[in-house]
């Protein structure tokens, strides 16, 4: 069955004058579906608002006072975690310094320059083992190796986007 | 400066009293958006919550230019199109609505026909039960058309889609919906013939 120009005019909500009324009144009574789309669309025009129970905003101060505290608990273990974490640090790092130059103000700058030369030594000496064995291993490691190492790297970039897209997106809508 | 822009401004500036002035203002519509969304009044209401909440901690990036009452259904509808798309993937299923009372239906106090209101009731909640089969999207673009009649633009400005994809879904709906009021009344005929209106108000 042709249900032109009927679906058009009820899909968009055309206005229709008496003779298109008339037209369409007889192509719903033949027609089904077309009764369905009207009937549909007048029960949707006679829809009616739902409303929440009361309290409603009361309900809403109490979440928003729950997640306040929630926000704040974070907010101060992130602090503590985070001082706590680099005043370890520190002290492990600076440990041997500030004992040396507690002991012996010359010996300990001496001790920092030796640290400094031994640093870019080391730097120097990885970066040359570093170059050899790129040069080497790849003929030793067998292809599934190469496969499994290039899935775990990928594997460990999507963990670091995925937590940063989490970390730093903003709600859908907003 | 209206009061609704003045309760944003000053709730942006950190103060709760205008927020809850505005929770107070737009609940009805964010509720029933997310009723007539997810179909049952405990979730309706968690979600709506939810909208309310992420308004709130989202405040400085509304832009005064557009309506609030749009702003907010669209952080509404986004959020309750996400929690549909969950529980597909959970299988969770849509039980027959629960009223419990937590969710009113404002009463037509002009109802000069008991009988005629019921059976706009019945469509009413037989529309309601095949609204929940639809695409999510499908259903947030009808809701926002006929229960808040906004305009095909407004629609896509609220789901960030283009005007063309808002007319298009729209339809696509409203064939679905009835083709499912078909098969539903080959399913039950009652004596609907007898009831059947053959004209839309709008005509």
């Amino acid at each position: 069955m042709n249900h032109q120009p009927f679906e058009d005019w009820l899909l968009n909500d055309k206005l229709i004058n008496p003779k298109q009324k008339l037209e369409l009144d007889g192509h719903l009574r033949i027609c089904s579906y077309c009764s369905a789309l009207a009937e549909t669309g007048k029960a949707l025009r006679g829809v009616k608002k739902v409303s929440p129970a009361a309290g409603f905003s009361a309900r809403f101060q109490a979440r928003l006072a729950v997640q306040r505290a929630a926000e704040r608990r974070r907010r101060l273990w992130g602090a503590i975690l985070f001082t706590f974490g680099g005043l370890v640090m520190l002290t492990w790092i600076a440990w041997p310094y500030l004992a040396s130059f507690f002991a012996s103000p010359a010996t300990s700058i001496t001790s920092l320059i030796e640290w400094g030369v031994f640093l870019i030594t080391t730097l120097r000496a990885i970066a040359q083992a570093g170059s050899v064995l790129l040069d080497v291993i790849p003929g030793f490691l067998p292809p599934f190796v190469w496969m499994v190492l290039v899935s775990a790297l990928a594997g460990i970039s999507l963990l670091w986007s995925v937590s940063i897209w989490r970390f730093v997106r903003v709600p859908r809508g907003v | 400066m209206n009061d609704e822009l003045a309760w944003v401004l000053q709730a942006q500036q950190g103060s709760d009293e205008p927020f809850t002035q505005l929770v107070e203002e737009h609940q009805t519509h964010v509720y029933n958006l997310c009723y007539r969304m997810l179909g049952e009044p405990e979730a309706a209401e968690d979600a709506a919550q939810e909208t309310f909440l992420r308004a709130y901690q989202n405040l400085h990036r509304y832009d005064q230019n557009r309506s609030f009452a749009t702003w907010l259904l669209s952080i509404g509808a986004h959020y309750c199109i996400d929690r549909l798309r969950r529980r597909k993937l959970s299988v969770f299923s849509i039980d027959e609505e629960n009223d419990d009372g937590t969710t009113f239906e404002i009463a037509d106090a002009s109802s000069p026909d008991p009988e005629a209101e019921s059976v706009k009731r019945e469509d009413r909640d037989r529309l309601h039960i095949l609204l929940k089969d639809l695409d999510e999207t499908d259903r947030a673009a009808i809701i926002m058309r006929y229960w808040y009649d906004y305009s095909e633009i407004e629609i896509a400005e609220s789901l960030k889609l283009t005007v063309s994809a808002v007319k298009s879904r729209l339809h696509r709906a409203r064939r679905a919906l009835a083709g499912m009021w078909q098969e539903d009344e080959h399913r039950s005929p009652r004596t609907r013939a007898e009831r059947r209106v053959y004209e839309s108000p709008a005509f």
